[in-house]
């Protein structure tokens, strides 16, 4: 799989992050970057775990995506070599859940990250007390299509 | 080092709470002055030039903090976003999450209560909890009061709810019937500016609904759009029934009136305002046209064109985040600002509200026994520090309201004792407590949750926490053996009793699902989600008690509220029915049941061998009981003490009994009543 070179952070790792998520979370890079808040999380999570963790996860993600040469065998691999293990399996969690639902350990990184949570374009409805809708949205079948 | 201040200068009126009741009758009194002339209370809009008038000189204590009551739009804006963004950041998103959390007024929390292992009480937070259940629902001591996390819905109570007593046997009847709250259930609609459709109301009750509404009567708005949710489910139920115990009982979805602007009704005509008319026998208020102004919807509090409409934050609870939600800050900030003669909104100098300022004691006049002739307030100087100051207030020539929540009246009651000479022998006694029921019949609505998924997407967690209701069991012959309820069905899917949307996810990392699976799953969980409400009534029962012990002080050393509080076989029997009725509604919208309860739930117990769990519904009601006798009740009709004719009691802690509806528009109507006893004590007063 191609690992797309993000040409405004200057380190090679916030690519592979971003691959991964992508993987992870199955949304497109471009939908986790238009959240606004991918570089951020990538520092929060820097500055969350040991950096040599951190690495270490990322390593066997750089790994995994230039040795798959289909969707079917990435899925695969980030099963057996991420998720099988316990230590890589609460990273890769972690950091679904946080492009989800915008926490890290249960805590939200900003106010924006609780707008961005992923999940309420799932479900086509909106994380509450923002991005209202507008009147009686709510009466009809939803209309965005987020996801 | 706590200090001691003189004694302020003496008011007409002394009213300890801003949240609705006390907003509703600071606004209603700032509204009408004295002509000294006639010797009257009249209406601002029938004042002219020529003559003189008294100003009512009004001091309200409000224990939240300064920014909460600082209603200018630039401060009152900037508090409230602290709020909403308080709110983002809370991971547990409770009522009670925007609001300051003080040590100087605590507020009791549903985060704080858990299962309570008798005699051992719960003291996390600020209930003490002795159970044998502990009580369920939260409330906020902040400017505005609990109106701020409040849903809004708003229906009237049904005339049956008045005369449970006369009608099946049970508890006790109300001092005022239905008819008679008729005319103030309008003006509580005009004032809260209630959005809904008359004639798709539907009861099980004898009176048709011109009976019950009056004829033509519309409410101020049109009805909130019912959410495509509530439709899916209505064409499932429309036309069907469901057969309990007793009898086969039809379905009827009706649209919940709620406190919650839309688009103005035409057929509601003009502008209102509430006048008080005074007759022989003492004042009477009437809803009056404003022949020259039309209707219109009140928005936020710094900005009246901001929320004029709801806009589907969808967060109704905890917050609505440009207050198309009506909140009592709208109420208070007419008291505090009058129209001038240029049209012009001007500071009211006759009111004044001190906030940081916690009532804890009321004392009575050594010389008059019957009198109120003081307010103790400890007045605390910054959130970070619990140094407060002690003061106090004469009010020998005041009327004094207590408004502040079901919990905190009594408590300030309780904490209130002096001493009287009978018969020669010292008896102490606690203010308006002859009837000893102060703090007692204690109730809420039991609110059973069940929940599942629909065959097909619903699309809920969008919309007004809940725009439909099924009314059918509201009323009939069943309440002789068990509690009445209604069932709302609310909006946002799964969150209230499963923590969804997190829940889920984390379900379904569990599985080790990720990328697109996980997607799908999450999509299809998270689009079907329902849930059932069921708000079941309790009675009044005297050991369900808010009591105060000096072994438990908050930071300032006021008493807390210590709680006893159970559930009785009545209401257990209507648990059982109610989730039958639950059973047979799944079955026939083909609802796959995810409800489960837990014996580590809060509220859970046992009834012929099933287990049932319920939380709080927010109601805190009944604590100081109107009624027609001081030897069975705290206060008349017009919440006017029996014990001290310068003390109203007012709030939901004046219910006789609680009925099936949500309690905010019924306290704002009969609260809005009392104001007319009010007025004709401040005549005698003024005069």
């Amino acid at each position: 799989m191609i690992i797309q070179k993000i040409f405004n952070v200057d380190d090679y790792y916030y690519d592979v992050f971003m691959a991964i998520s992508e993987s992870l979370t199955g949304f497109s890079v471009n939908e986790l970057q238009s959240t606004g808040l991918a570089e951020t999380y990538y520092t929060h999570i820097l500055h969350q775990i040991e950096s040599v963790t951190f690495t270490e996860f990322l390593n066997i993600s750089k790994d995994i995506l230039e040795n798959s040469t289909t969707q079917n065998q990435l899925n695969n691999a980030i099963s057996s070599d991420i998720l099988a293990n316990p230590a890589t399996q609460d990273i890769a969690n972690s950091i679904i859940t946080l492009w989800y639902l915008g926490t890290w350990e249960g805590a939200y990184i900003n106010d924006l990250s609780y707008k961005e949570g992923l999940v309420w374009n799932l479900m086509q409805a909106h994380p509450p007390g923002a991005k209202q809708p507008g009147f009686k949205s709510w009466g009809v079948k939803p209309v965005n299509s987020n996801s | 080092m706590n200090q001691k201040e003189k004694p302020q200068q003496k008011k007409d009126v002394i009213i300890v709470g801003t949240g609705i009741a006390g907003s509703l009758i600071a606004k209603l009194l700032t509204d009408h002055v004295f002509d000294t002339e006639k010797g009257k209370m009249i209406h601002r809009s029938e004042m002219n030039d020529s003559k003189t008038y008294k100003e009512l000189s009004i001091l309200m204590y409000e224990a939240g903090l300064e920014a909460g009551i600082e209603l200018d739009s630039a401060t009152s804006m900037t508090t409230y976003n602290d709020y909403i963004r308080k709110f983002y950041m809370e991971e547990a998103k409770v009522p009670n999450s925007p609001y300051p959390n003080l040590k100087q007024a605590p507020s009791p929390n549903v985060l704080d209560m858990e299962p309570i292992i008798p005699p051992f009480p719960d003291k996390k937070g600020y209930l003490v909890q002795f159970g044998p259940m502990p009580f369920a629902s939260d409330a906020i001591r902040v400017g505005g009061g609990t109106t701020l996390h409040w849903l809004g819905t708003t229906p009237r109570m049904l005339p049956n709810d008045f005369r449970l007593k006369e009608k099946y046997g049970r508890a006790m009847d109300w001092p005022i019937d239905y008819e008679t709250l008729k005319p103030y259930y309008e003006m509580a609609e005009f004032e809260i500016g209630v959005s809904g459709n008359v004639s798709a109301q539907e009861y099980p009750i004898q009176e048709n609904m011109e009976e019950y509404y009056g004829k033509d009567y519309v409410f101020p708005m049109d009805e909130i759009p019912q959410s495509y949710m509530d439709q899916q489910i209505i064409n499932g139920l429309a036309g069907t029934s469901v057969q309990l115990n007793f009898k086969n009982i039809p379905l009827t979805m009706v649209p919940s009136p709620q406190g919650r602007n839309s688009t103005p009704n035409i057929a509601y005509g003009k502008a209102k305002l509430i006048k008080a008319n005074s007759s022989e026998s003492g004042y009477k208020l009437s809803l009056n046209n404003i022949e020259n102004e039309d209707y219109k919807a009140l928005g936020a509090v710094w900005n009246p064109y901001m929320g004029e409409r709801c806009e589907g934050n969808a967060s109704c609870v905890p917050i609505c985040p440009v207050q198309a939600k009506y909140n009592a800050l709208k109420t208070l900030k007419k008291a505090l600002y009058k129209v001038n003669k240029n049209e012009n909104l001007q500071r009211n100098p006759h009111i004044q509200i001190q906030a940081q300022s916690v009532v804890y004691r009321l004392s009575v006049d050594q010389a008059n026994q019957e009198k109120i002739s003081k307010v103790h307030i400890r007045r605390y100087t910054s959130r970070e520090k619990t140094d407060f100051v002690e003061e106090e207030i004469d009010t020998t020539n005041s009327v004094v309201i207590l408004a502040a929540n079901a919990f905190e009246n009594p408590k300030i009651l309780l904490n209130s004792k002096y001493t009287v000479i009978e018969n020669g022998q010292k008896v102490e006694k606690t203010v308006a407590n002859r009837s000893d029921q102060v703090g007692r019949n204690l109730m809420d609505h039991m609110v059973m949750l069940t929940w599942g998924l629909f065959p097909e997407p619903v699309y809920s967690y969008r919309g007004p926490g809940s725009t439909t209701n099924i009314s059918s069991f509201r009323d009939g012959d069943f309440r002789s053996e068990f509690s009445a309820w209604i069932s709302p069905l609310d909006n946002w899917g799964w969150s209230w009793p499963a923590f969804s949307p997190g829940s889920d996810l984390s379900e379904f990392l569990g599985q080790g699902l990720f990328g697109e699976e996980l997607k799908e799953a999450l999509t299809y969980r998270l689009s079907r989600q329902v849930l059932f409400h069921f708000e079941i009534e309790q009675l009044p029962n005297p050991n369900n008690r808010v009591t105060i012990n000096d072994q438990y002080l908050d930071a300032l050393g006021i008493p807390r509220p210590v709680i006893n509080y159970e559930l009785n076989e009545y209401e257990m029997r209507a648990m059982e029915q109610a989730k039958l009725a639950s059973d047979q509604m799944f079955a026939r919208l083909n609802i796959e049941d995810f409800t489960k309860y837990n014996a580590t739930d809060n509220n859970t117990f046992v009834y012929n061998n099933v287990r049932y769990s319920y939380n709080g519904a927010g109601h805190i009601v009944g604590t100081h009981r109107m009624g027609d006798t001081p030897d069975d009740s705290v206060t008349n009709s017009y919440c006017k003490s029996w014990d001290h004719p310068n003390l109203y009691i007012v709030g939901a802690g004046n219910m006789t009994t609680l009925g099936t509806s949500n309690p905010t528009l019924t306290l704002s109507a009969f609260t809005i009543r009392s104001v007319e006893s009010i007025l004709k004590d401040l005549e005698t007063i003024l005069k």
